[in-house]
């Protein structure tokens, strides 16, 4: 397109002449593209009422990547692993399965660490988290959190490693190190902090998508956490060979409720969430995650679940797509916080 | 006695001398040359190595208003040294403290990168300084700088405003606030601030123009902020929150949440796995 230049030169004026200005004003407004994005003399210039800076982020970004998503999952996983040792009835049906699940609590407690140190900026500086106990950061709290998990969880592990035989002879003595009536108590309840306390991690900021599900979050993280350590036992125990049939019924329920009580969680936080659900929701992150977690991973594996027939087939398709909702859950979390900090409107009048 | 900043942005000119002034004094890397078209504002935000920043706000007339209707609007942003900061109450490494003139301080030997103020900042101040913004290959230690600036400047930790500790320990004025050519930034003890601040909110009012005090006496949960701002219009448009919420208000309704959820899944767990086969 040509520019006739003579109609685009701004007519000089002295600086009284308010009507010479205002006309040039008028012709500057005339020849700005249509797609000016701010309006008032339609020159690139923020209309005078404008309620933002230049539509530019208040908040910083989390600069979460794939490491703390990883270790979102994991923990829950983690968690709700600890809680199944405390239910299974090991004098009865279950006792592979509290076998099963003192080993995932142990090889996850093993592998958190390392992808949480991987994360951090100065990862030779990780000991720094423990110089203090510290009630008021999340993250202190997780960090002696996870500790804690790991201690029973490794009694627990070693134990059940010496009682299998895996251990050799001279260390065999170590079956006594994790009686289960203690273990198993301590992994539940410690799980079940670091199941849940994932989400308070989140919520417990300014992100205004967390902050506002403060309630929301950390209530689906903890049924995710403890529907997916059903979905990843479940599965372990079907490629493991032929699991007892009661408890893997027992497992399919446990997870179809945790799963139930997820999706209720999810679909109250978006009514409760308004437009600053938006980034969690309605976006490509939201559609993600409805198809992923709501429909495959929720939806799916229930229906699954109410097939009159086993099939191992059944059993692995449904725990995958339950694991594969959780992570996807975490993702979307996250994703969700990074495109909510960069909303203006939403960092403006932050969630009480 | 705890110092702090009173900014009045009536007074200041845009001129910028209080971000190069701060880059100088702190060693900080240059921002490069982005241009954003926006305004008369290149730097567009606080970051983790630019701890001064002026926002530059155009209020432009519609062509249909008289000549002189038109405003600018400037205000040098810096850390507000909250009274309950969010970033030094997320803190799992104890590396952000509050230093003996009250300002939020992070130690740059103690940080260990984990990220965790940044979301916790409901100003979006603070935030990580990457790898890449200090080149690897300088060697800091030959410049005869300490350690501590040395580990800093190899990057992976947190970076705010330190509301130059080193220099008031030496007694001096803050960088920015020396080198702000109109006084717009004002550095001493807060409770005078406070007063001088009051007494020139009184006589702009007096003569017409409508100015109030960002972050004096508000009833929010981060408390009154060591750096506080004289303002003339709603805090959005210099891109500060109307209301700033501490998020460590938050962790009750999510731990007892999280809480519930567990224990109630726990139950139903036992209800199962003891009842049926």
């Amino acid at each position: 397109m040509s520019v006739d230049r003579d109609a685009a030169r701004v007519p000089i004026a002295p600086m009284h002449d308010a009507g010479v200005i205002d006309a040039a004003r008028r012709e500057m407004r005339d020849l700005a593209p249509d797609n000016a994005r701010f309006g008032v003399a339609g020159v690139g210039l923020p209309p005078r009422d404008a309620t933002t800076y230049y539509e530019q982020p208040l908040l910083k970004k989390p600069h979460w990547e794939w490491e703390v998503i990883v270790y979102l999952f994991l923990g829950g996983i983690m968690g709700g692993s600890g809680i199944l040792t405390a239910l299974a009835d090991e004098h009865g049906e279950d006792a592979e399965l509290g076998r099963n699940a003192r080993y995932v609590a142990f090889a996850l407690a093993s592998t958190c660490p390392v992808v949480l140190i991987k994360h951090l900026g100065r990862p030779e500086r990780f000991l720094n988290m423990l110089r203090i106990v510290k009630f008021k950061s999340v993250m202190s709290m997780g960090v002696w959190g996870l500790i804690a998990f790991s201690l029973p969880a490794t009694a627990g592990a070693t134990a059940q490693a010496a009682r299998d035989g895996l251990l050799p002879k001279q260390l065999r003595f170590l079956r006594f190190v994790g009686p289960r009536a203690i273990t198993n108590p301590l992994s539940a309840i410690l799980g079940a902090f670091i199941a849940g306390y994932t989400g308070v991690l989140l919520s417990a900021t300014a992100i205004p998508v967390w902050a506002k599900g403060k309630r929301h979050i950390p209530a689906m993280s903890a049924c995710s956490g403890i529907a997916g350590a059903c979905a990843l036992n479940a599965l372990l125990l079907e490629i493991g060979g032929n699991p007892n049939p009661v408890t893997r019924r027992r497992l399919e329920r446990l997870e179809l409720v945790a799963s139930l009580a997820e999706a209720a969680v999810i679909l109250d936080f978006r009514r409760h969430a308004g437009t600053i659900g938006d980034p969690f929701f309605v976006s490509k992150h939201g559609r993600k995650m409805e198809i992923a977690t709501l429909l495959g991973g929720i939806v799916v594996p229930s229906l699954l679940g109410l097939l009159p027939f086993h099939a191992k087939w059944k059993t692995s398709l449904g725990s995958t797509l339950t694991l594969v909702g959780g992570y996807v859950l975490r993702e979307t979390l996250i994703e969700a916080g990074k495109d909510s900090a960069d909303d203006p409107r939403a960092a403006s009048r932050q969630p009480e | 006695m705890a110092t702090g900043f009173f900014t009045d942005t009536t007074i200041c000119i845009g001129c910028k001398a209080c971000e190069v002034a701060c880059k100088q004094w702190n060693q900080l890397p240059g921002d490069g040359y982005a241009f954003t078209g926006n305004s008369y504002d290149n730097t567009v935000a606080l970051g983790a190595t630019t701890w001064r920043h002026v926002a530059f706000v155009e209020q432009m007339a519609p062509p249909e208003e008289p000549v002189g209707t038109s405003r600018w609007l400037m205000m040098s942003d810096v850390c507000k040294h909250c009274t309950n900061a969010g970033c030094l109450e997320a803190c799992p490494t104890g590396a952000i403290v509050r230093n003996e003139f009250d300002d939020v301080f992070i130690q740059p030997d103690i940080c260990n990168g984990c990220g965790y103020c940044v979301p916790s900042c409901p100003f979006g101040v603070v935030d990580l300084i990457g790898h890449a913004d200090y080149p690897a290959t300088r060697s800091f230690e030959s410049d005869g700088r300490s350690t501590d600036d040395a580990l800093q400047k190899h990057g992976g930790i947190a970076g705010k405003c330190t509301l130059c500790y080193d220099r008031q320990k030496d007694g001096l004025v803050p960088a920015c606030a020396k080198a702000c050519p109109t006084e717009s930034i004002h550095f001493g003890d807060v409770d005078e601030l406070k007063d001088q601040a009051r007494q020139r909110v009184a006589t702009l009012r007096a003569s017409g123009v409508d100015a109030y005090l960002y972050g004096v006496d508000e009833d929010t949960s981060v408390g009154d902020l060591n750096a506080f701002f004289l303002l003339t219009d709603a805090p959005g448009k210099y891109n500060l929150p109307e209301r700033p919420v501490l998020p460590s208000t938050h962790q009750r309704a999510g731990y007892t949440s999280a809480a519930i959820a567990a224990a109630a899944l726990t139950l139903v767990g036992f209800a199962l796995f003891r009842a049926t086969k």
